[in-house]
């Protein structure tokens, strides 16, 4: 009876790990769509992608995935007033903060293997790819997950990545406009604990350092250089050629009942420009039936400004570093975000999300995306 | 105040630690549903999002090492 009960029980565990793992290994394809788009004609993206994931026997998993963004609009940057009649970058006073339209296209890649051993540790290789006309960048990366014990209840993960950039930067302060080909290295660090705390909670604990080295500037953001009687210049924006961050990451996740989620993540980051940020992110899922599942968000974001960040036009003179850049001023962001998931049959889905994103800099967007995805 | 404040730091990573109770693998269903991913439903989507706040905002990471760089505007 007892060697009945080991038995019933062996069997069960062997099922409920396979289907543990089936649920995990699921071969897709889907496709999304994504629109943003910025308040006062600014940014404008419209983000058409595909991905697909595809298990090749149950030691390997391959992820691909592609986008291709249209981007159009304008971003705030100082100018010589038109309407003054300067053109000329080396004007005196006239300038303006005021949108400088561009338009911009976008292909990006990425492809990621991921190799269970036979302790049911994971490595995950991949390599990122993505093209601007003014931007290349490439991206090679490595993580390992171990399990610490044989429950599966506590695992550790390293991971390292290396991307290299190639920008086309505009010399802003000669006549000429000419335009060369800059670089930048980053190095991205991250070691993590995931813990399960009960048959119905997640917490995942995770620091992470990045090192910025060579260009680091935006290449379309210039800053106005106050000589004083009347001598200003329009020149470009020079940031540190090397940035140093670090910050923790904490992700909480629990089920109320059935058909309730709820999911925290708190993230700390720091870096040598006096960057700081805090953010909190709030997420909810309802399983409203078989078919379909609500989804409800918030974010919080707050952030300080860079050492070298001022936007008046008669702050820079002679300092190494100056920038105008409204992403490195000090500012609040929030964002509310709903979803739909509606599930036709077990292999054919489809999402329908909105979100709403609003920054104390007066920058409001929205984005919507819309997928299907077919398993398989 | 220092002290103390470690001290409370240290004794409650302490009693989280009596919070953590084994799970067997037949007991992980729920762990296992879609909607318990820390990358949520689709995590697409989160690429997007993840690409928007880099794009908009100063600071990144924490959201694994993967991922190449843009030139953003």
């Amino acid at each position: 009876m007892q060697l009945k009960n080991i038995n019933s029980l062996s069997t069960v565990t062997i099922l409920a790990i396979v289907a543990s793992n089936a649920l995990h290994a699921e071969n897709y394809v889907a496709v999304e769509f994504l629109q943003y788009d910025e308040n006062s004609n600014r940014v404008s993206v419209s983000a058409p992608s595909l991905s697909a994931s595809y298990d090749i026997g149950t030691n390997y998993n391959i992820k691909a995935d592609f986008v291709h963004d249209a981007v159009s609009g304008a971003t705030p940057s100082w100018q010589p007033d038109s309407n003054s009649g300067a053109s000329s970058r080396d004007n005196s006073g006239d300038y303006v903060y005021e949108n400088q339209n561009f338009d911009e296209e976008r292909n990006a890649g990425s492809v990621m293997l991921t190799t269970r051993f036979e302790n049911r540790d994971e490595l995950y290789t991949g390599i990122d790819y993505s093209r601007e006309s003014d931007f290349d960048s490439k991206a090679v990366s490595a993580e390992y997950l171990h399990y610490t014990d044989s429950t599966h209840n506590q695992s550790l993960n390293v991971g390292i990545s290396y991307t290299m950039n190639e920008i086309l930067s505009y010399d802003y302060d000669s006549t000429s406009g000419a335009s060369q080909k800059e670089t930048s290295s980053s190095i991205n660090i991250q070691a993590g604990l995931s813990q399960v705390l009960n048959d119905h909670s997640l917490l995942k604990v995770e620091g992470f350092a990045i090192v910025d080295d060579g260009y680091l500037n935006n290449p379309h953001s210039n800053v106005v250089r106050d000589y004083g009687s009347s001598s200003q210049r329009l020149l470009s924006e020079n940031r540190p050629d090397k940035r140093t961050a670090y910050g923790l990451n904490l992700k909480y996740i629990t089920m109320f009942g059935d058909n309730l989620s709820f999911k925290a993540n708190y993230r700390f980051y720091t870096d040598d420009w006096d960057v700081s940020s805090h953010t909190i992110d709030h997420d909810i899922y309802y399983n409203l039936n078989k078919k379909i599942t609500l989804g409800a968000g918030f974010r919080i974001y707050t952030q300080t400004e860079a050492n070298f960040y001022n936007k008046n036009k008669d702050f820079f003179t002679n300092e190494a570093f100056a920038s105008s850049d409204e992403r490195l001023s000090k500012f609040d962001a929030l964002t509310y975000k709903a979803s739909v998931d509606f599930k036709q049959n077990s292999k054919i889905s489809y999402n329908l999300g909105g979100q709403f994103y609003s920054q104390s800099t007066g920058l409001d967007a929205s984005m919507i995306t819309l997928g299907v995805k077919y398993k398989f | 105040m220092k002290k103390l404040l470690i001290m409370a730091i240290i004794a409650s990573l302490f009693m989280g630690c009596s919070l953590v109770k084994e799970v067997k693998p037949w007991e992980k269903e729920t762990l296992a549903k879609p909607i318990m991913q820390f990358g949520g439903l689709h995590p697409e989507v989160n690429k997007f999002e993840s690409h928007v706040y880099f794009s908009k905002e100063a600071s990144r990471g924490g959201s694994g090492v993967a991922g190449g760089g843009c030139g953003c505007n």
